[in-house]
């Protein structure tokens, strides 16, 4: 098909009405938030394959059942996976229309670790952030622990971070 | 059994803002281009399958409204969008729809036009992936410094870095090797006049210039958000041999799904993915691809590879995926140019994702590639040597999906 | 005719209704283990998996990524369409007719509480002009359909009323119907409230939430598998053009995808051969042009089989016994669930709203504005 060349088109505008979304939960992260009230870390068991997933959800795909018994890991782990992010910067990117440092978010200049920790007796990873610890020193196989809020209220912001096993 | 073979195939120049068309005239030019080069009208074409994220493009149901311009009205046609593996489910469709023996041509059409949404990249389309997780992890206190610490990473980048971290950890690829395969796709998109980061002789100092984005992220290893389309037609036995003297033959295909992987799973539970960087969708797809298509050892008997890597540390791990390499030795091969366009095993000759991601329509065209090179009509980027056997490649999804398509020169029997 | 025999050998769906209590996740693992068990196999036995959902519906991008587990999908070759459940079950078929596959399973859902399916139509028309007068959504087209179908061939309100009457109660014998209306009168029909002229309240299919899963297998499996498969026995499907430029009057689309199937089935009479149909009617009057598209009846002449009770339970051809989408209309799952309360009429599992000897039924799912696109499957059994 030949075609000629065309500077730009004209434009028009239109919208669709994402707020219009109600989407569905379920309460399994109650649980889960009601172990870490308690410092502890709920996941969930597959009567099939006994495998642990935390947070708990609801169905093992594997085995195609509902694993709806829950059973507490360990509060230390192992990073399977870390990723150091540039020095924060203010200005640079906002999270949910709000500048990071300027909310005190973060601190300007500081270098965050999020990771992916398995906690003992799990079979998951968790996402979280390594604390108290040189990023240069951080590798995959480093045995961590949980960092808790002091005042926990039953919430997922109870468990801050992990930071490396001091022993 | 029906053989099905690829007869024709068609592409739109890609580039970051195709604002001189329309999103139907976008579609319709790679449509047509691959109804001329498969040498069929479009009353010859007896079904249609088509693709894209409508999320991004704000259109739902697009074909609807543009079927006219595929000439779809009157014919059986089925949409289908699968994330990043869009492209590769539609092509993989309109296969089994002559494969079945309910149409003797099929159609396939995929596209995206990201410029159309207000937002670089279609941000929002990208969040809806999960934006339902993360409000529900609000309702149970949420902290927002593992937001700060996704967005710092880069929330779509991100789960790509995951996976080359770990690829890193476990074989010894270094970021020089990155800056290698960066350099040869981008040099390899020069070759491609529908290529959209085209840099003639790149080379991987070029690319360890730019800015590091995030470890080992560079700027210049991230794959463009591209507007494009792509089109294939797929003709029974009977047809494509009266057609052309050398179809593409379709010999193996599969797409496996596997856990959510990375990302946490619907209700913001976890998943049982410890390795980011396992794949093993990728492995059983691979598997029984070649086992459909009689190859029992695809490091001698596939000749290129195209495969969907974004990011470059993905074209090494799913190399390896497909059996193309061993187990981490990926990035020491494409150290001594295996990989290249006149290397052993060529990958991406095309230049990829990592040059052009139009993501409707990325998949297809690592089909689409796979067919050019075995019909011997990739221009400038076909590879020096006779190709009896390619492979095609596309994931997305949360890093969960795959296609997995083995093309060739002779029919499965 | 098909180069194998494929046959339903197990099926389950959801308890339509609104806004259900459970997450997508819960629905799918259900209606998914559900047909498995009625097939008597396992996840093991699947070789592939087809689900039905759209983006703009579950308010997902990439709707199907976090369901890959619930249904069943976790390391098996796995596809969906973005459309009516009755389209994932044409691409298992194909995927078994291809030789590569044996067994299938295909699941399609929609939870309409999640986001107004009627407000994600408005985003299907011509962005460019159409959409930008903001009038136009599938409620509104099907009243200018309705109206010209009323004009064209001098149909009144109450005889389409007529079909809202028969299915919302033969919608009370099913366990799954959202609406049962067992004493609805054409009355009651007529002063529900007015949407757009003239569609009312009681002529739309409402917006439910529900499932619904099917498993498929080839001529050698099914045999192992059950001692009552329901063959498909021919299948057709076609997509029409957009609204602006197709003739109204019509249904276009389903006489060319009905066509098909009736030809592939060997039907040529189907109002004598076929002894019950489940059609998708999402407005009342889209069953009375589905009858004409159908080749029941001569054009226009929908509103006879209605008004004679033919297309009653108890009439000669019985159409929608499960009550139809006016009764339950989870989008995505609505096509699919019309396989499967044909599959029961042949399996006689229709426990309350049986219709006696039946060998050969009629299914159909549609997607679009005005029905613009159809499949039919037209079921056998042994």
């Amino acid at each position: 098909m030949e075609k000629e060349e065309r500077k730009e088109t004209m434009s028009v505008e239109g919208t669709w009405d994402i707020g219009a979304t109600t989407w569905k939960g379920n309460r399994i992260l109650e649980e889960y938030v009601r172990g870490l009230k308690q410092k502890k870390i709920i996941g969930s068991l597959c009567p099939s394959c006994g495998k642990v997933i935390v947070p708990p959800r609801a169905i093992c795909g594997r085995c195609h059942t509902r694993m709806d018994e829950r059973v507490t890991v360990s509060n230390r782990g192992t990073v399977n996976c870390f990723v150091v992010s540039p020095p924060v910067k203010k200005g640079e990117y906002n999270v949910l229309g709000m500048d990071p440092v300027e909310m005190g978010m973060a601190e300007e200049g500081e270098v965050l670790i999020p990771v992916y920790v398995q906690f003992d007796g799990s079979y998951s990873n968790v996402a979280t952030t390594l604390e108290n610890v040189d990023p240069k020193d951080v590798y995959i196989g480093m045995r961590v622990q949980a960092v808790w809020k002091e005042e926990t209220e039953g919430a997922l912001s109870d468990l801050e971070a992990v930071e490396p096993i001091k022993d | 059994m029906r053989n099905v073979a690829i007869i024709g195939c068609g592409q739109t120049k890609h580039a970051s803002r195709r604002r001189d068309v329309n999103v139907a005239e976008m579609v319709a030019d790679a449509a047509w281009n691959a109804m001329e080069d498969a040498q069929v009208t479009p009353d010859e074409v007896d079904s249609i399958v088509d693709g894209n994220m409508q999320g991004f493009g704000g259109i739902a149901q697009a074909e609807q409204w543009m079927g006219e311009w595929i000439g779809a009205p009157g014919k059986p046609v089925l949409r289908i969008a699968t994330g990043g593996t869009t492209g590769g489910s539609v092509a993989q469709a309109a296969y089994y729809q002559v494969a079945s023996g309910l149409s003797d041509i099929a159609l396939a059409v995929a596209w995206e036009k990201h410029s159309d949404s207000k937002e670089a990249g279609a941000t929002t389309g990208l969040l809806h992936v999960a934006l339902g997780n993360f409000f529900h992890t609000f309702n149970y206190g949420m902290d927002l410094k593992s937001l700060v610490a996704t967005a710092a990473v880069g929330a779509a980048a991100g789960v790509a870095v995951y996976q080359a971290r770990h690829y890193m950890h476990r074989s010894g690829c270094r970021i020089e090797h990155l800056d290698m395969v960066a350099a040869k796709d981008r040099s390899n998109a020069a070759k491609n006049k529908y290529a959209h980061l085209q840099w003639p002789n790149c080379t991987p100092d070029d690319i360890a210039k730019t800015k590091m984005i995030v470890e080992p992220f560079r700027y210049g290893h991230i794959c463009p958000a591209s507007d494009g389309a792509s089109a294939v037609v797929f003709a029974s036995e009977d047809i494509a041999k009266k057609k052309t003297d050398r179809p593409a033959w379709i010999k193996g295909l599969a797409s496996y799904s596997d856990e959510e992987n990375q990302m946490m799973s619907e209700n913001s539970g976890g998943t049982g993915i410890i390795d980011a960087s396992e794949q093993m969708a990728c492995r059983l797809s691979a598997m029984k691809a070649y086992e459909m298509a009689g190859i029992k050892d695809p490091q001698k008997e596939i000749d290129v590879a195209e495969i969907y890597q974004p990011f470059p540390s993905q074209e090494l791990i799913f190399a390896e995926r497909l059996g193309l390499f061993d187990e981490t030795t990926a990035w020491k091969a494409t150290e001594e140019g295996e990989t290249e366009i006149d290397g052993r095993m060529p990958l991406d000759p095309s230049g990829g994702t990592n040059a052009t991601n139009a993501i409707g329509s990325s998949a297809m065209q690592r089909v689409l590639e796979a067919a050019l090179q075995v019909m011997g009509k990739a221009e400038e980027h076909q590879v020096p040597k006779d190709v009896h056997n390619a492979v095609a490649h596309g994931w997305g999804g949360v890093t969960n999906y795959i296609v997995v398509t083995v093309l060739g020169d002779s029919p499965r029997r | 005719m098909m180069n194998r025999r494929v046959a339903i050998v197990g099926y389950a769906q959801s308890r339509h209704q609104y806004d259900m209590q459970q997450t997508r996740e819960d629905m799918v693992f259900d209606v998914a283990k559900g047909a498995l068990k009625d097939a008597g196999i396992g996840r093991e036995d699947v070789d592939t998996v087809i689900t039905a959902s759209t983006d703009f519906l579950d308010g997902r991008t990439i709707s199907n990524v976090f369901l890959s587990m619930a249904v069943g999908a976790y390391l098996k070759d796995e596809s969906k369409v973005e459309e009516d459940g009755a389209f994932a079950a044409l691409y298992a078929l194909m995927r078994i007719l291809s030789g590569n596959h044996d067994i299938a399973l295909v699941e399609g859902h929609t939870q309409a509480s999640v986001f107004n399916p009627h407000q994600v139509s408005s985003f299907t028309f011509d962005p460019t002009f159409d959409r930008q007068i903001g009038l136009l959504n599938d409620v509104s087209t099907a009243a200018i359909q309705a109206r010209m179908y009323m004009n064209g061939y001098d149909v009144s309100e109450e005889q389409i009323a007529g079909v809202s009457v028969k299915n919302l109660a033969n919608a009370a014998n099913n366990p799954n119907a959202q609406r049962k209306m067992p004493d609805i009168t054409v009355e009651e029909v007529l002063s529900s409230k007015l949407y757009y002229d003239p569609i009312r309240e009681l002529t739309i299919s409402p917006s439910s939430d529900g499932a619904c899963a099917l498993v498929l297998a080839s001529e050698e499996k099914a045999k192992e598998i059950t001692d009552n498969p329901v063959w498909i026995e021919g299948v057709g499907s076609c997509q029409d053009s957009y609204i602006r430029d197709r003739d109204l009057l019509k249904i276009g689309s389903l006489q060319i995808a009905a066509e098909k199937a009736y030809k592939m089935a060997g039907i040529s009479d189907p109002f004598a051969e076929l002894d019950v149909l489940e059609i998708s009617e999402k407005f009342a009057h889209e069953e009375l042009m589905g009858y004409e598209a159908l080749s029941l009846c001569r054009e226009g002449r929908g509103k006879v089989l209605v008004e004679e009770g033919i297309t009653e339970k108890y009439g000669e051809v019985p159409v929608n016994p499960s009550g139809g989408a006016l009764a339950a209309d989870p989008i995505c799952a609505t096509g699919l669930i019309r396989i499967v309360e044909a599959a029961k009429q042949i399996r006689e599992e229709a426990d309350g709203y049986q219709i006696p000897d039946v060998y050969k039924a009629l299914a159909h799912g549609q997607f679009g504005a005005c029905a613009q696109k159809n499949v039919v499957f037209i079921l056998g059994g042994e």
